[in-house]
């Protein structure tokens, strides 16, 4: 009953605002016979065929070119314009497994809606081989014949059963949405997504001492359900929305033979790892917002809960029937999270020449799965008499900022701002930790062509104490301090500067930041990380273009261990660089006839490792290093106002070194059977030629 | 509910409790677009009737039965296109983007007038406002399809000021922004600023288990900071390593396992394929057997090993 007369309320209110606002302007003359707009059908089909020269799963991932051969495409845009209706459609590499097809449109009776389906290919390694074969139910199983051994080098049969195995998936999205205007206030809206994803991952399977990498077939649905009512008049809106996110696993878990010698004392070969659970998430939520003209300040606020659910049935402790168990605390785990989001942001502009800005958030993930202790068999194989609690993680995030801008000139803006967040967990090292930001900005624009913004800051991150009777009761070394839960003093800066004149333009972006972990003994210590990006564009005539980009990363850690439980006795250097370079231009209009782009771009990676410990002394890891050339060149020739005929050239080489692949075979690692992928070094050379047709409206 | 329900209430009430605002009488041409194309007959401007914005049969859109035509954007017209003086400027209309010389708020409250459903109001508290971001920086209503709404045409939009992030895509493990595949309103609301870095849901893990919802558990035994961000361990705009991870493995793992035993001991380069095989080292280091990193609902799970 309250809950009606709360509803009743909300609609009732809606309705004192509800009048319209009425036009002063006399449009009754206003014909628009000059106004050539849309009817009928237009649209562009293309159609053509691509051959890729060689296999490649890194530039088969996600464009569907992982095979070589020749592909078909067929592409196309079209809109249909009605007295009351319009459409518009979109189709897009129809011929490959990232193909796409999209409508939308507006249907009389302000009836806006959108139909969507697109599939994404993942591919990660086809160099990959298995011994596994896998039955109808998605266990694997070993071949006949094969020779069990301790190690790996021990596998007689490994090379004659090795099978090629891809590691892929594919996904498919389908997208169904619609919106309804009621009248000039209110909106209703409605979205559903369905996702379903199958294919293979990799997931290491462990046993006594050893592991096999399997490939897991797997099989996901998700859906999800976004429904949203609104309403806005005057200067103000509130919505209500209830979000749901279903996702669904039929397979429970996956059961692998054993390839390695089992101890006889368990007798049993089979074993079994857990799948991803199905659960579900829903959310209820409400927005809302208002203007205060004459204030010049506006209000926004937006707060939903949630609940997310998973109560998927528990595996046993063990698939080795020898191996006596007690039974489950509970056969299904009845999880329950839930969710809470709060946010307030108030931004006005009081002040002449000022503006000021306050947001609070707010996050809570409350963890209601309730605790047993379980009685833990060690991969299968070992029975043990300790019992563990499952530990329901949970955590409240609150962010807080308060900053100010101030036009000290007609050129110079300044500002300044100071953020503070809070974040309290359970059953964790720390409970509570703040985190304190200030900042100070300059933005100068002496012209409309010349900007320059420079931002500094430094922030700390405290926490109230690390508490290293937990750490030690987990296993932990009591000096580590867990990089997201120690004190860390920060400093950061960044700058952009932007100039643009009527042919060329110039931006530069850079940021630093530089973190120093003081209390942390164990653990990361120090992090710094510089991130420039550059570009120029030159548009040198009205039908001829060209532009360069460059970016450049440096982030780079330093982390302290202790292999001996107590004091620091080696350290570790991780640092990634990362420099890219393109380049392009486009010539249009050539004769009236001929447009041409070339695109190149060139990616380099590189990681370097270096641990020094006390033990074995300095010790450098090879370079990790993956350099991407890309070149593709485009070249359309009109023959008619409706006929165009295309040219695509695309060279693309991705080499990359990468010890933790490099050499690694199936049997290189005595105590793991790997699935042998190699280190990406793929070189594709592909050619397109087509043509693109102009149907419906005349052309220009 | 209850609560969200007594919120909306207590909104409404502040909405109805507000004068709204009212229409301003304006000196507006004569005849509308008419006017407006007895000397705006270029290809730019024409392309306006290709795309959303010109279109007769709907009532609310600018070309709508009693709609102000082109001046519902580019404001009362009656003044620009009138005489004028030999020598004297001609009074200016709205016009947008960033080098255009009507203020950025006034072009964009344009949109607003129409869009503020599309937008909401936390637009106004958000980065963009702050950096004088204009609605036409990123959208152009005079093409039939707007290159910001299109997955494939998307990125380079955003990336014209957000070339740091540009420079991420383009590492060897990232999302397929570069393949024109994925977008940033995948996982970005650029017009709201009603949670951290204008993320599409209420925070990151909400965020990325739109798509990875096989990560979201709650599971029997979980891992820490997956649970809390999943931003500890990745770099969701790209990465020199695999599973766009932060850095690699075991380094990664060894930030926040110290337990004695292997978790603590150094992994160093005599493991490689070259010298003694590390099983912690290569292949999938610590997931050779921890391969449950994201949790697991196994009974005999709680090392993530099943």
């Amino acid at each position: 009953m309250q809950r009606k007369l709360t509803a009743t309320l909300v609609i009732g209110s809606f309705a004192l605002v509800s009048a319209a606002q009425a036009q002063a302007v006399d449009t009754s003359e206003w014909v628009c016979e000059y106004c050539p707009f849309e009817e009928g059908h237009r649209a562009d089909y293309a159609a053509g065929a691509t051959n890729v020269d060689e296999d490649s799963a890194y530039f088969g991932n996600a464009t569907g070119y992982d095979e070589e051969g020749t592909y078909a495409n067929i592409d196309g845009d079209g809109t249909y314009a009605g007295a009351q209706t319009r459409l518009r459609w979109h189709a897009e590499d129809l011929g490959l497994d990232s193909r796409v097809v999209e409508l939308d449109g507006r249907l009389p009776g302000s009836l806006d809606f959108n139909l969507g389906y697109r599939e994404l290919p993942w591919r990660q390694f086809n160099t990959t081989a298995t011994i596994f074969e896998q039955s109808s139910d998605g266990s694997l199983s070993l071949p006949s014949g094969w020779v069990r051994a301790p190690l790996t080098s021990g596998m007689t049969a490994l090379d004659s059963s090795l099978v090629a195995s891809n590691i892929e998936s594919d996904r498919s999205i389908f997208d169904l949405g619609a919106s309804f205007s009621a009248s000039d206030n209110w909106r209703f809206s409605m979205d559903y997504r369905r996702q379903d994803q199958d294919g293979s991952k990799i997931v290491g399977g462990s046993s006594f001492n050893q592991a096999s990498l399997l490939p897991m077939p797997f099989d996901y649905v998700t859906d999800e359900i976004d429904i949203a009512v609104r309403y806005g008049a005057g200067n103000g809106f509130v919505a209500l929305g209830w979000y749901l996110s279903d996702f669904s696993n039929d397979n429970a878990a996956l059961t692998w033979e054993q390839p390695f010698s089992f101890d006889p004392l368990i007798g049993n070969d089979t074993f079994a790892i857990a799948q991803a659970p199905s659960s579900q998430f829903q959310q209820v939520s409400v927005q809302a917002g208002y203007s205060f003209v004459e204030q010049k300040t506006v209000v926004s606020f937006s707060a939903a809960i949630g609940d997310i659910d998973q109560d998927s049935s528990l595996l046993p402790y063990t698939v080795t029937d020898s191996i006596t168990t007690s039974p489950l605390p509970r056969t299904r785990l009845d999880g329950s999270v839930d969710t809470t989001n709060f946010a307030l942001a108030v931004t006005s502009r009081a002040i002449d020449k000022g503006r000021i800005k306050f947001s609070y958030r707010y996050d809570e993930r409350d963890n209601q799965t309730s605790q047993d202790l379980w009685n833990r068999v060690i991969v299968d194989t070992f029975a043990t008499t300790d019992v563990e609690a499952n530990i329901p993680y949970s955590f409240e995030r609150s962010s807080l900022s308060l900053s100010a801008d101030y036009d000290l000139l007609d050129t110079v803006r300044v500002s300044g701002g100071y953020d503070r967040k809070d974040i309290d967990r359970d059953f964790q090292e720390v409970a509570e930790q703040t985190e304190d930001t200030g900042w100070g900005r300059l933005r100068w624009q002496p012209t409309s062509a010349l900007e320059m913004d420079i931002r500094g800051g430094a922030s700390e991150r405290d926490i109230d104490r690390y508490n290293e009777v937990f750490a030690v009761s987990v296993g932990q070394n009591p000096l580590l301090r867990k990089y997201n839960l120690a004190y860390r003093y920060r400093q950061f800066g960044d700058i952009s500067l932007s100039l643009s004149g009527e042919e060329v333009s110039v931006t530069l972006n850079a940021l630093y930041a530089d973190d120093e972990y003081t209390d942390s003994e164990v653990g990361i210590t120090s992090g710094e990380e510089l991130r420039i990006a550059a570009d120029l564009n030159w548009a040198m005539s009205e039908n001829a273009s060209l532009y360069l980009t460059a970016g450049f990363e440096d982030i780079e850690s330093e982390q302290v261990g202790s292999e001996a439980f107590s004091a620091p006795d080696w350290s570790a250097t991780h640092d990634d660089d990362f420099t890219t370079v393109g380049m392009g231009f486009r010539l249009r209009n050539i004769a009236e006839k001929v447009d041409v782009q070339m695109d190149y771009m060139r990616s380099d990676g590189a990681s370097e490792i270096i641990v020094d410990s006390a033990n074995d002394g300095l010790s450098e890891f090879p370079e990790l290093e993956s350099v991407l050339d890309y070149l593709r060149f485009r070249l359309s020739y009109r023959q008619s106002e409706r006929l165009e005929l295309n040219l695509n050239l695309l060279y693309q080489r991705f080499e990359a070194e990468n010890w933790s692949l490099e050499g690694v075979t199936p049997a290189a690692i005595p105590e793991v059977l790997s699935l042998g992928a190699r280190p990406y070094d793929d070189e594709v050379f592909m050619i397109g030629v087509g043509f693109m047709y102009r149907a419906g409206a005349d052309t220009e | 509910m209850k609560m969200l329900l007594q919120a909306a209430s207590l909104a409404a009430l502040l909405i109805a409790a507000m004068p709204s605002a009212t229409a301003q009488d304006a000196d507006y041409t004569r005849k509308g677009a008419d006017t407006c194309l007895s000397c705006h007959e270029d290809e730019v401007t024409l392309a306006v009737f290709r795309g959303k914005h010109a279109v007769p049969s709907d009532s609310r859109g600018p070309f709508g039965h009693g709609q102000l035509q082109c001046e519902a954007c580019h404001g009362p017209g009656g003044a620009h296109a009138g005489r004028v003086r030999r020598g004297q400027e001609r009074p200016p209309v709205i016009l947008f983007g960033s080098d255009s010389a009507t203020p950025i708020d006034e072009q964009n409250g344009m949109c607003l007038d129409c869009h503020e459903s599309d937008v909401g109001f936390s637009w106004h508290s958000g980065a963009h406002p702050s950096d004088e971001v204009a609605c036409a920086d990123c959208h152009d209503s005079h093409v039939a399809r707007d290159a910001v709404l299109q997955t494939a045409t998307q990125p380079d939009v955003c990336f014209d000021c957000h070339q740091i992030q540009r420079t991420e895509t383009r590492k060897a493990f990232a999302h397929p922004i570069m393949e024109g595949k994925m977008d940033c309103v995948g996982c970005h609301s650029m017009h709201s600023d009603t949670v951290a870095t204008q993320l599409a849901r209420g925070n990151v893990n909400d965020t990325c288990q739109q798509c990875h919802a096989e990560k979201r558990g709650p599971f029997l035994w979980e891992h820490a900071p997956v649970s809390e961000d999943c931003g500890l361990c990745h770099a969701p705009h790209g990465s020199n390593h695999a599973g766009m991870l932060t850095k690699r493995a075991p380094l990664l793992c060894q930030s926040c396992h110290s337990q004695s035993g292997h978790p603590s001991i150094p992994q160093d380069a005599d493991g490689l394929a070259a010298g003694a095989p590390s099983r912690f080292l290569l292949g999938q280091s610590c997931l050779n057997c921890h391969s449950q990193v994201h949790g697991s609902n196994h009974p005999s799970g709680s090392k993530l090993m099943r």
